[in-house]
Formats: structure tokens, C-alpha cells, sequence
């Protein structure tokens, strides 16, 4: 259930891949809707670490980080971080073009051996 | 400051101390201990301590899993003549209660039992306080405990009740408060849990973690060697969001279509909390940038509990990181790569010595962690050797051990370690260089935790011996 906060964190991290290896593009992705508990804590304080253009989602929210937190905002903010999974697909770096397939929800990070540093 | 009286559970005494001071930590209130050390010794199962307000000892009582109950402190001594007079001197605290209250009286003693009719006698001798209320034994109102602290004689064969009030200690004070995080442990029993595997770590041991991670609801904790996700729940219910990956992806999916940790966290209500679970080695991890987590928790492999059951086969297969023992020469690795398109691709791995690895989860634990999250492990140690330099030995510039305390298993045991990140400076992430075994520092000390596994299978003997087996097997 790959959640789009979890995509946020994730780059490419095979060796040498340094730039343009953020964000992964998702390809083929399943998606699932589940509700999550709204938690205004838990937001505010994910966001100074949240890499706003990398978001992905729908139209809810703008296109800039607004410098206002209003309740609207989190709600959107939360449906779009924690209420999106990515159950099936893979995720692509956009540069060396390495593929992490996602099973079940579960994102397969490992690197192949020629891949490590 | 008001004194109360902690009444503790007898388990994992060690672990009393640090566990108090996180919850206090968690909910920003001042704790006092004794400066007498023999007032905070944890091996003794009274402690008191002092607080602001009953709405601290509410809170302990609330999220310690060592507290069975703390009273009001009224008096204590090494006499019941003491006691006594000091608890008239309290009058102030107790003479509201004379009137009306109902109430009930509780004699215990700790490494003894008392006979009946010296319960009674106790509970007579109390009469000066000249309570008119009636008594509740079911439903009271207030609840008075009179605790008689023995010295500990086990192994020896004594009569029934012998040494009766012969106790080092008596303490007397009001109920206010009965643990009631306690009952978690029969809740996260292993046994009852949906998924778990043979290295789940125990109900008890993983709620007195999630305490020292500071776990509570808006913060964002993660486990790097997730497995099964013992640590995950506890944390969770907590309130914590969870992220937590492993080298082994089969570990923390299971068999069925839903991964298990899931059906797991199902289980106690807490899957929306478990943000995601994902595959990589923690060596070679896609963590975009650093400063993310409050909490580090983990059990690192290398487990070795299990072995009660199974003697010759308990200490699972140590860490793995990815990489070969050996690089493969040009050719063979050409040969390999053109069949490494198999799907899904199993990396190879190698071993991941201990003390390795504990140095390396400092260091990622520096990088990753917020500042003033913290990191907390269990490490395996082999007594005879340990010393206290040894958890020196892994820490780094920015890091400092807030707490260590020993799982006592004899010749061996384990040390839960939660180390603190008191920086704000933004280090790099570890580069995790795979250390030279062959390259030896004469002058360092090798700590008791190096090469765990390969000791506990020689049955912690001394190198001497070790060497001298060896040779006796040659022809």
C-alpha cells in the first residue's frame, strides 16, 4: 500500500544514480482508497520534510505550498498522504530508469549486486 | 514536592527506572527519585518518588507496564513503631477520611507471606486513625496498603511463615491509582497475534520499547529490521505513525495475499497507523533525505531467544547486508548478471557482523532521527566480558545514552539501549563501508557484543579454551 507520503521519501539509490533520481514515476499503479484517522499533529509536523512539488494526487490541492494551514488544506493534505495506496505497478527512476515493483502494497527496494556501492 | 509510594511488578527490575523517566518525559512532568542509592535501587519492588500533582501518577499509572499501583505516601519504617508514629504526624493528610469514607484495607509483603492472623493484628494496630466510615471490601471508596518488605530467600528451605515480621521495611499509604497498562502485555500476548514468526520479540519487552521511543499520537517512528513488526504494535497503539522496511521481504508479508504484518496490526486496531512496509537492505537505503523519524526502534537480528526451545538451533542466522563473503572474478560475475534478470531478483547477502552493524545503526540513527528523537535496540552481550565502555565503543559525536538496562540470562543477556540524539547539526548519511575483519587495533577493546553469535554457539567459553578444543581435535 505504497501511501503517496511514503513515495515522497523514497529515491533511487543505486550507485551512482545522485541526480534526477527523485520522485519515482509510478507505472501501472493499482489504486486503493482507505480511510485513515485525520491527524492534524501528525501533519504539521511531516510537513517541513514533505517535498511539495514530488506530490502527486489529485486537484485538491495548489500548486504552491500554501503558507496558511487551514483545516481544509490538512483534510486534502491528509486524503492525499495517507488515503491513496499504490497496492500493484512499479515505481521508475527518472534517470537510470531502474524499476521497483510493488507486490501486495509492498515496495521491493533492493538494489542488484552490480547495483550497490 | 507530595511523596508516593510505586508499587512495582516483579519483572525486569532494571528496566523500572528508565521506563519512569520516559513517561515522564512524554508527558513534560517533573520526577524525583531519592538521592540515597539504596532509595533507588531497582531491584527493590517499593520505590517513592516525587511528583507535582495526582495527575502525574495518573499519567505513570496510565503508561508504565512495570507499575502495579501507586499509593499516597503516609509513613514507612524499619518497625511498625515507626511507621506508626510517623503516619500520625500525616493526620493532615488522612483525617478527611475519618468521617465517612468507606474503606479497605490491603497487608502484603513482598518475598514473603504473612499469616492471617497477623493481617489481622496489623490491621487492628491501625485503629488510632480512627476511621468511621464502614468496611468496603468490594466497592470502597479509599483503599489503605500496608506493604512489609522482605530481603529475598530463595533457595532456601525455610518453614511456612518463618522470619514473620522480620522485614527490612514497612510501608503504608492510600491507593490512588492501579496500573492499568499492565493488562497490555496479555493483550500483545505473541501467542494470541495473528502473524508472527519464530523471532517475534515478547508482549512485555516490546511495550517497555515502544515507552522508551516516547511513542505517542502526531509522531512518525520506524523499524529498519521490521521482521514480523513485534515492535510495530505496541508503538502504534501508542498512537505513532509506523514506517518500517526489512532485508526479507517474506518476513513481513507471511503466506496470505494480505501481508502479515497487517493482519497483525488489524488485530489491535492499528493498521491505518502502519504507513507502509518496504523491502531494502538498510545498508543501501532509498531514504531521500535525513531528519525524518522521532523514533528509532528495532530488534536487530541475531536473536537468540528462542533456544530455551530449541538448544542446537535457537540463534537465528545473524544479520544480513547485501553484497558476496567474496567478489566474484570478472568472468563469473558476467555470468552471473546475465541471469539476474530472474524475477522477482533475490540479491545475494552476506553476513553482518554485530558490532558492525550496532556502530552502522548509530550512525544511520544520527542521520535519520529528529533532534532529540531517539534510538532504541536491544543488544546481546556476553556477561562475563561486558563492560560499561563497551556501549561507548558504538556511539558517535551528537549521540549520548540515556539509558541501559540488562535482561539478565546468566552467562549471557541482552541490553536494551536507547541513546538519544542531542544535535541539531545536519551530519551525512553512513556510508556503511564493509569494516576489514583482518584489520585489528591492537589497542581497542573488541566488545563483548562482537561476534555474539559465534560465541554463544561455543557456549561462551574462553578463547583458551576455545583454541585448546580445537587442538585436542586434531589427530
Amino acid at each position: 500500500m505504497v501511501r503517496l507520503l511514503t513515495h515522497n521519501l523514497l529515491a533511487c539509490h543505486v550507485k551512482g544514480c545522485t541526480s534526477n533520481n527523485f520522485p519515482l514515476q509510478f507505472q501501472n499503479a493499482q489504486i486503493e482508497l482507505r480511510e485513515a484517522d485525520f491527524n492534524t499533529d501528525f501533519l504539521k509536523n511531516f510537513l517541513p520534510k514533505l517535498e511539495w512539488k514530488a506530490l502527486l494526487g489529485d486537484t485538491s490541492l495548489p500548486l504552491e505550498q500554501p503558507e496558511m494551514l487551514d483545516d481544509e488544506f490538512l483534510k486534502n493534505l491528509h486524503h492525499v498522504l495517507l488515503e491513496i495506496h499504490v497496492e500493484e505497478g512499479s515505481m521508475t527512476c527518472p534517470n537510470c530508469k531502474h524499476s521497483y515493483p510493488i507486490s501486495n502494497g509492498i515496495p521491493n527496494m533492493l538494489l542488484a549486486e552490480h547495483e550497490i556501492g | 514536592m507530595p511523596k508516593y509510594l510505586v508499587v512495582f511488578a516483579q519483572a525486569h527490575q532494571e528496566f523500572r527506572v528508565p521506563e519512569l523517566e520516559s513517561v515522564a518525559q512524554l508527558y513534560n512532568f517533573k520526577i524525583s527519585l531519592s538521592d540515597e542509592p539504596e532509595e533507588r535501587d531497582p531491584s527493590r519492588p517499593f520505590m517513592i518518588i516525587e511528583l507535582e500533582s495526582e495527575n502525574h501518577v495518573q499519567l505513570l499509572a496510565k503508561r508504565c507496564i512495570l507499575i502495579k499501583s501507586i499509593y499516597e505516601f503516609y509513613g514507612r519504617g524499619s518497625t511498625y513503631d515507626e511507621l506508626h508514629l510517623r503516619n500520625r504526624a500525616k493526620r493532615h493528610m488522612w483525617e478527611r477520611y475519618i468521617p465517612k469514607t468507606s474503606f479497605k484495607f490491603i497487608v502484603a509483603a513482598y518475598n514473603h507471606k504473612i499469616p492471617q492472623h497477623r493481617q489481622k493484628e496489623v490491621v487492628e494496630d491501625f485503629a488510632y486513625m480512627g476511621f468511621m466510615g464502614k468496611i468496603d471490601m468490594k466497592t470502597p471508596e479509599i483503599t489503605l496498603g500496608c506493604f512489609e518488605e522482605y530481603v529475598t530467600r530463595n533457595g532456601q528451605t525455610r518453614e511456612r511463615h518463618e522470619g514473620d515480621g522480620d522485614f527490612l521495611q514497612v510501608y503504608f499509604g492510600r491507593l490512588i491509582e492501579e496500573g492499568t497498562a499492565r493488562p497490555l502485555v496479555q493483550l500483545f500476548d505473541v501467542k494470541k497475534r495473528s502473524y508472527f514468526g519464530n523471532t517475534s520479540m515478547e508482549a512485555e519487552i516490546s511495550l517497555l520499547m515502544a515507552n522508551q521511543t516516547l511513542a505517542c499520537s502526531g509522531k512518525l517512528i520506524y523499524d529498519p529490521f521490521m521482521g514480523t513488526g513485534s515492535m510495530a504494535y505496541p508503538v502504534a497503539y501508542f498512537g505513532a505513525q509506523v514506517m518500517g522496511s526489512d532485508i526479507d521481504g517474506r518476513q513481513m508479508r507471511g503466506k496470505q495475499t494480505t501481508p502479515g504484518v497487517f493482519r497483525a496490526a488489524s488485530q489491535y486496531g492499528v493498521t491505518p497507523r502502519i504507513i507502509d512496509i518496504c523491502t531494502f537492505d538498510v545498508t543501501n537505503n532509498p531514504w531521500r533525505c535525513g531528519g525524518l523519524f522521532d523514533a528509532i526502534v528495532t530488534d536487530p537480528p541475531c536473536k537468540y531467544f528462542i533456544l530455551f526451545l530449541e538448544p542446537t538451533d535457537g540463534v537465528r542466522a545473524g544479520a544480513k547486508r547485501l553484497g558476496r563473503k567474496k567478489e566474484l572474478d570478472a568472468d563469473r560475475l558476467a555470468v552471473h548478471l546475465m541471469h539476474s534478470d530472474d524475477s522477482p531478483y533475490i540479491p545475494p547477502t552476506r553476513p553482518y557482523e554485530l558490532s558492525d552493524l550496532a556502530v552502522d545503526l548509530v550512525l544511520l540513527a544520527r542521520y535519520l532521527l529528529k533532534p532529540g528523537g531517539r534510538l532504541v535496540f536491544f543488544l546481546p552481550t556476553v556477561t562475563d566480558q561486558y563492560e560499561e565502555v563497551d556501549i561507548a565503543t558504538m556511539l558517535c559525536d551528537g549521540m549520548e545514552v540515556i539509558a541501559n538496562s540488562l535482561q539478565d540470562f546468566g552467562s549471557w543477556g541482552r541490553r536494551l539501549v536507547t541513546i538519544r540524539k542531542v544535535t541539531s547539526e545536519l551530519y551525512p548519511p553512513p556510508d556503511f563501508s564493509i569494516r576489514d575483519p583482518e584489520v585489528k587495533d591492537e589497542t581497542q577493546r573488541v566488545p563483548a557484543h562482537r561476534h555474539f553469535r559465534e560465541k554463544y554457539f561455543q557456549g561462551f567459553k574462553k578463547t583458551e579454551e576455545v583454541e585448546a578444543e580445537n587442538l585436542s581435535h586434531l589427530p
